[in-house]
């Protein structure tokens, strides 16, 4: 999986006639070996099967030395670096992921901390919106029922609370199809929409964290057009780096990504995808600079004096993917590859079934684990999550799917499937990784463990 | 070097010694006068070693980081806080990014109509010092203005005399301020304001607020910890804020907020806005206080110092330049106001910035100038001090660093030279 490609010379070979020019045009093909590849994560623990990619990303050797090239240019001479150099470095960077998510201009793009921060600025308008009139007492926002916790908090604090209703969509897990998830999502919105409430705001995941689904975001937001739903605000966290973005193909109205995760940057770092509209100049960062209303990409480029750095290494990010065949959409489609062919792999091992077909799965997969080990609450995942990574060196996360009433679900031989696990497959992960998971729950399953049995630890 | 330092420490003593304190600072531009930790602080080598090995730990294993080590290290982090600043307990310390962060946390708090304990109705009020922060200002805007919230900005005097020019400009504002019935519902003083800088009375101004029924304060300490000692009890706010990294030696960027009544509500305001963030500068607090503890007296003998230096250097410019001192020395902290030759002409708030960034072009010295408009009634006619150099004095700063400051604007002066001159 980190073989170079073939029919490629080493690029540490001596140059023919010593014309090294010519000889390294030519090796435009050269790209980041596998040895090179180790290296970049040399910092990694040794002996964890490290698969939870898409919890907290990971970051090169190469850009962590680049952040702390910009961190010490801060720290040289702080008054001179905020003054002449911060902003110009910014905007280059939001001009980079402009480029790559195909927005039509820079003003749309700003760099947040994370996607808990863009949605608070998502949320914070619609409170506003609330609180001065514009929208009225029980008017909606939709949500699904899978949302990240932090932007659960934030509808809290600024929809219900200032008076608005929410309507809490189910999508079906495990799926087979991108039409079981149209189908729920009209259903569940037309449900909400029965009162005849209007429609504020849609959250909608592209790829949803637990359990990981990639979500029709495009037909999804057109389903929220059609039916009057007046803005759409699309959390894609896992996306950037993972599947193909394309904010104008997606048409929503917020689209937010983080870029740690999946596109290489250190901690923590994501960028707020606004479309240009009447209320673009009412977005503001909940801290509020002197750069209060100027805009929301100029206000999220100064929050007061922090350490920017994460956001600053993103043109040598953009570099460092481009040392690997097909850069970035490169790494993306092979990660998926990998990620499902291990998938399958388990899940044959196992007895069991992947959550959702491959063409639903980014660079994550959810993989079934056998009824045997009883994962039966959120307790026992967290525990079984822990136990093997104190007993077996491996990092997974692990989902409890809560058995819908009147549903059966997924089975294997001995009974009902309710805990997966989600394994990602970024550029660093090897084969071994993925056999160390498989063989840890054999040795589980042989040893007649259960979760019950693994609370008692 | 300071006359009275030693090049080599007291026999027996394990003090820090000049040449380890160049060392840790040697990160620092070689080149330029840098009198102004003011505004962005300053962080040792040792610390920013501590930092990158926090930030290591968690890029290693960002798991098991973040369930086993992350929650235990802000924790032991806050505990050293609440020790510095006398608070009761540690769940009245949250750490936050910085002051202007706390700020806005304080101010959505305070006026979320969503608040189930917030009592703010449209046309009560909220009171600021003319002099605040201009980050707290657009805050205030944004979140009290917005919500229907009046504003009085109470104006102080500067340059200032003594501590009760400021009491009694402030109890003047505020009973005019209630004067049309108005609730106040909150108040956001400075501990010590940035620009002019100046050290403000809090624990009075604190008093008469709560003698006059103000419902809530807020201390924007944001320059304060390593300042001047904080005892947050004895000053009796609310909610407290001062940011770790101006002049604690913490790196970019962290503060702490303090709040009396720690309420869940805010601390969920706060939290839902931050998510997962590289906190490795909110970790360091441990390596900090060694750190301040390799200085004769620690913490209060580097105050102690600061301020001494800061007010001897003040006094060497004031006298170069024929100028003086924009307060008495006990209200600087290890910052202080000095009037430049008025024969600059500053005659606004762009000259100020256009004469820094001359200073730091053409002679290498980083420091910030205010402009300081004439009042009404005060006659403009070249006699009255227009601009001011705010100067900082802070561990690694040399007597040379002033000189550069006072020759420079000498040779200013000599070559005719005013803030007209410079082009945009």
């Amino acid at each position: 999986m980190m073989d170079p490609p073939p029919g490629v010379e080493d690029p540490r070979a001596p140059a023919v006639n010593g014309d090294t020019n010519h000889v390294s045009k030519k090796l435009k093909l050269s790209f980041i070996t596998d040895s090179e590849i180790r290296e970049e994560f040399a910092h990694h623990q040794s002996g964890i099967a490290r698969i939870n990619n898409g919890s907290f990303g990971s970051c090169p050797a190469s850009i962590i030395a680049a952040q702390k090239i910009w961190q010490l240019r801060f720290l040289r001479q702080p008054d001179d670096f905020f003054f002449n150099h911060l902003q110009r470095q910014i905007l280059h960077s939001r001009t980079i992921i402009k480029d790559l998510i195909n927005a039509d201009h820079v003003d749309e793009v700003s760099i947040v901390d994370n996607a808990t921060t863009a949605a608070a600025i998502v949320l914070q308008h619609v409170g506003w919106a609330f609180a001065e009139g514009r929208f009225q007492k029980g008017d909606a926002v939709v949500m699904l029922h899978c949302a990240f916790q932090a932007v659960k908090k934030s509808i809290e604090a600024y929809v219900t609370r200032a008076g608005g209703s929410v309507i809490v969509v189910h999508l079906p897990f495990p799926v087979n199809s991108n039409e079981e998830i149209i189908a729920e999502f009209r259903k569940g919105l037309a449900r909400g929409r029965a009162n005849g409430k209007k429609v504020r705001l849609a959250i909608i995941d592209h790829i949803t964290s637990m359990p990981c689904v990639v979500i029709p975001a495009r037909e999804l937001v057109n389903i929220c057009r059609e039916e009057g739903v007046e803005r759409v605000f699309v959390d894609a966290a896992h996306a950037i780096g993972s599947v193909h973005v394309d904010v104008k193909d997606i048409g929503a109205d917020f689209y937010v990504s983080n870029l740690h995760k999946w596109f290489f940057c250190p901690p923590s770092v994501a960028f707020l995808y606004c479309r240009k509209s009447p209320v673009s100049p009412d977005l503001h960062h909940p801290v509020v600079s002197h750069e209060y209303g100027n805009g929301l990409a100029i206000e999220s480029a100064w929050i007061g004096t922090r350490d920017y750095s994460s956001q600053l290494v993103i043109p040598e990010v953009l570099e460092f993917t481009n040392r690997f065949e097909g850069g970035l959409e490169g790494i993306r489609k092979r990660n998926h590859e990998k990620v499902v062919e291990m998938g399958q792999m388990l899940a044959k091992a196992w007895g069991t079934n992947l959550g959702s077909p491959p063409e639903m799965c980014p660079s994550m997969v959810m993989i079934g684990l056998p009824s045997r080990l009883g994962v039966l609450c959120d307790d026992d995942a967290l525990n079984l999550r822990s136990h093997l990574r104190d007993h077996f060196g491996v990092e997974v996360p692990i989902h409890f799917q809560v058995p819908i009433d009147g549903e059966i679900g997924a089975m294997d031989g001995d009974g009902c499937v309710t805990g997966y696990v989600r394994i990602s497959h970024q550029v660093y992960n090897t084969l071994d990784d993925y056999i160390k998971l498989r063989d840890a729950i054999t040795q589980l399953l042989q040893d007649g463990a259960t979760c019950k049995m693994l609370q008692t630890e | 070097m300071a006359a009275d330092d030693d090049e080599n420490p007291k026999p027996g003593s394990n003090y820090i010694t000049q040449s380890e304190l160049r060392s840790e600072f040697s990160h620092h531009d070689p080149t330029i006068a840098r009198i102004n930790n003011g505004s962005f602080g300053c962080c040792p080598a040792t610390i920013i070693a501590a930092q990158q090995r926090h930030h290591l730990l968690l890029l290693r294993q960002p798991d098991y980081y973040h369930a086993k080590l992350l929650k235990p290290s802000i924790l032991h982090s806050r505990r050293l806080i609440q020790t510095l600043i006398n608070a009761d307990r540690v769940d009245e310390i949250s750490i936050v990014d910085n002051a202007t962060t706390a700020a806005a946390v304080v101010l959505q708090h305070t006026t979320s109509s969503f608040s189930l304990s917030s009592n703010f109705r449209p046309g009560d009020a909220a009171l600021i010092l003319h002099y605040a922060y201009g980050a707290v200002k657009k805050s205030v805007q944004a979140y009290i203005t917005r919500a229907g919230g009046h504003v009085i900005e109470v104006h102080l005097p500067f340059p200032v005399k003594s501590a009760s020019e400021i009491v009694l400009e402030f109890r003047k504002a505020l009973r005019t301020g209630k004067s049309n019935g108005r609730k106040i519902r909150l108040a956001v003083i400075d501990h010590i304001t940035s620009m002019p800088c100046v050290i403000i009375p809090v624990k009075e101004l604190v008093q008469i607020c709560r003698n006059e029924g103000v419902d809530t304060i807020f201390i924007d300490g944001a320059h304060a910890i390593g300042n001047l000692p904080i005892d947050v009890k004895s000053i009796g706010a609310d909610f407290y804020t001062s940011n770790l990294h101006k002049w604690l030696f913490c790196p970019p960027s962290a503060a702490f907020l303090y709040s009396k009544q720690t309420s869940d509500e805010l601390m969920e305001t706060a939290t839902a806005w931050m998510g997962t963030r590289d906190y490795s500068a909110q970790l360091v607090l441990p390596e900090v206080i060694e750190f301040v503890n390799r200085f004769d007296g620690g913490i209060s003998g580097i105050m102690k110092r600061n301020h001494d230096k800061v007010v001897e250097m003040g006094e060497m410019l004031a006298g170069a330049w024929g100028s003086e001192l924009g307060a008495p020395p006990e209200m600087c902290a290890s910052l202080a106001m000095v009037g430049l030759p008025i024969c600059l002409g500053v005659k606004s708030d762009l000259d100020a910035l256009k004469l820094r960034r001359h200073l730091r072009e053409c002679f290498k010295v980083e420091v910030p100038i205010y402009y300081r408009a004439p009042l009404e009634g005060e006659v403009d006619d070249d006699s009255v001090t227009t601009g001011y150099v705010r100067i900082s004095h802070q561990v690694y700063n040399v007597v040379d660093d002033y000189y550069r400051l006072r020759d420079a604007v000498i040779k200013l002066v000599e070559a005719g030279f005013t803030c007209a001159l410079l082009s945009k």
